[in-house]
């Protein structure tokens, strides 16, 4: 029996879909079999990022509808055999989801799969709410900026107040990811420090991971960044993706530039 | 102006049998010729040809003023009266159990006031965590919050008690209070002669770095 992790963020463009796609491959990487599925109902952009989207035949909805099963729909990633994938649809909108078909369809996944990655759709609308109903932890992705903390805030509002588990009781676990920190501009001041992102939403701390112009280059190609050993998000991904695991890593401090003098005499030579 | 005042006497009817009517009068015309004869509802021809040949002052279809006794005028004062009573007791009543409502109702939380978080408090509010930036709280009574606000505060009670919060919009008796205003570590906002004022409970920790 696997876990169901829901990928939030409340505003959109903070790297959501990024990060859910390293963080299925970094756990496959770990072993881990793993589903990612795409939630964001009438734009999906998940296959595009691994890569895998003229391999798409039959999607979510389709599965909930009975129109295909999950075997048929499951799509298996080109890199990694634990990796496999689940496609929204681009052509319906988000008011097709409904509680029972997504329970039904959640609990399916999770009786083959250790991890199951829902990629939520941004906003707190019914496709927020249904991603994350019946997920057993969250993991909110923020950038160090205030709209995106208030944003998160607000996701985190509505997942302890609709979230199935809240209902019955349980708590639902939820860690935080803090993506795209510059840290010159940390140094400087002029973005908000993880103490204070981690001091107003109260939430556990997964991982930080640096800004990487390699990132949009790897998603336009369809090959998470994850793959590339040498990009520093790639290797902030995968040390998320062990936490995930249960391997103990320690957080890297990426907030202090490195200005010291072996990489700046690096930086001559490069 | 010159007026005049007269008590008429009305014989007021209404013509279900014209027989039964003429004979009626014929009878009694004596008693009723200095009547003044209304007819509610139809007049028929032949009745109206024997009122006048009988000289009869009639009016058809009239709505006569009426006057009430003293006894039931006298009812309906006292009646009134009662009425008002009974109304005095629940306004009273209300003032009552809304004051009590003010007065014994504290609500003491321990959660975080998220973004989009509406709380509307009837009485007092002790907040034992952070308001966040995008959060309302709408207090009739009282408020103490001991972690940073910065969402939105309305409070209509006697005093605020809150942490420096240079983010927060705070707004005391429909009047905001600045920011730079409640710069120590704890502040105390209350409402005298009119007049909001804010003293410091524990000041600034002085940062000697």
């Amino acid at each position: 029996m696997g876990i169901v992790i829901a990928v939030i963020s409340g505003k959109g463009g903070v790297g959501k879909t990024t990060a859910t796609a390293n963080l299925g491959l970094g756990v496959a990487l770990n072993d881990k079999r793993c589903v990612v599925v795409d939630f964001d109902i009438g734009q999906r952009n998940l296959d595009m990022i691994l890569g895998l989207e003229n391999r798409v035949v039959y999607d979510i909805v389709q599965v909930m509808e009975g129109d295909a099963s999950v075997k048929q729909a499951l799509i298996k990633s080109k890199v990694n055999e634990n990796l496999f994938f689940l496609a929204a649809s681009q052509s319906k909108d988000k008011t097709v989801l409904e509680s029972d078909k997504v329970q039904k369809l959640v609990t399916e996944l999770k009786e083959d799969f250790d991890f199951v990655i829902l990629d939520a759709p941004a906003g707190i609308e019914s496709g927020y709410e249904h991603t994350i109903e019946f997920a057993d932890a969250a993991i909110i992705i923020v950038n160090p900026e205030v709209s995106s903390i208030r944003d998160a805030d607000r996701a985190i509002g509505i997942l302890d107040s609709k979230s199935h588990k809240v209902k019955n009781g349980e708590d639902v676990a939820k860690y935080l990811v803090i993506n795209r920190i510059d840290a010159d501009m940390v140094q400087k001041g002029e973005m908000l420090k993880s103490e204070d992102i981690l001091e107003i939403l109260s939430v556990k701390l997964l991982g930080k991971v640096p800004e990487d112009k390699g990132v949009i280059d790897a998603s336009n190609q369809g090959k998470p960044v994850i793959l590339d050993k040498k990009s520093v998000a790639g290797q902030a991904y995968f040390r998320i993706a062990s936490r995930l695991c249960g391997k103990k890593v320690d957080m890297k401090d990426i907030e202090v530039a490195n200005s010291g003098f072996f990489s700046k005499l690096s930086g001559i030579f490069k | 102006m010159k007026s005049n005042q007269y008590s008429v006497k009305i014989y007021e009817t209404r013509i279900d049998d014209e027989e039964e009517f003429i004979s009626f009068f014929d009878t009694n015309y004596t008693l009723f010729k200095d009547h003044l004869i209304v007819i509610q509802g139809k007049l028929p021809k032949r009745i109206e040809n024997y009122l006048k040949v009988k000289k009869l002052k009639y009016l058809h279809n009239f709505d006569l003023p009426k006057g009430r006794s003293r006894k039931a005028l006298e009812s309906e004062l006292n009646a009134e009266k009662v009425e008002s009573v009974i109304s005095k007791q629940i306004a009273e009543a209300k003032v009552e159990e809304l004051s009590s409502r003010l007065q014994n109702n504290l609500t003491v939380l321990d959660d975080m006031i998220r973004s989009g978080r509406e709380l509307n408090i009837e009485g007092d509010l002790l907040l034992l965590n952070r308001v966040n930036s995008g959060a309302t709280i709408n207090a009739l009574g009282n408020v103490i919050i001991t972690k940073v606000v910065e969402g939105a505060i309305r409070c209509n009670g006697n005093f605020m008690m809150l942490t420096a919060s240079p983010k927060a919009n705070i707004i005391f008796h429909g009047v905001e209070v600045e920011n730079n205003l409640l710069a120590n570590k704890l502040n105390r906002v209350e409402l005298k002669n009119n007049e909001i004022i804010i003293t410091p409970v524990l000041k600034k920790e002085i940062n000697w770095a």
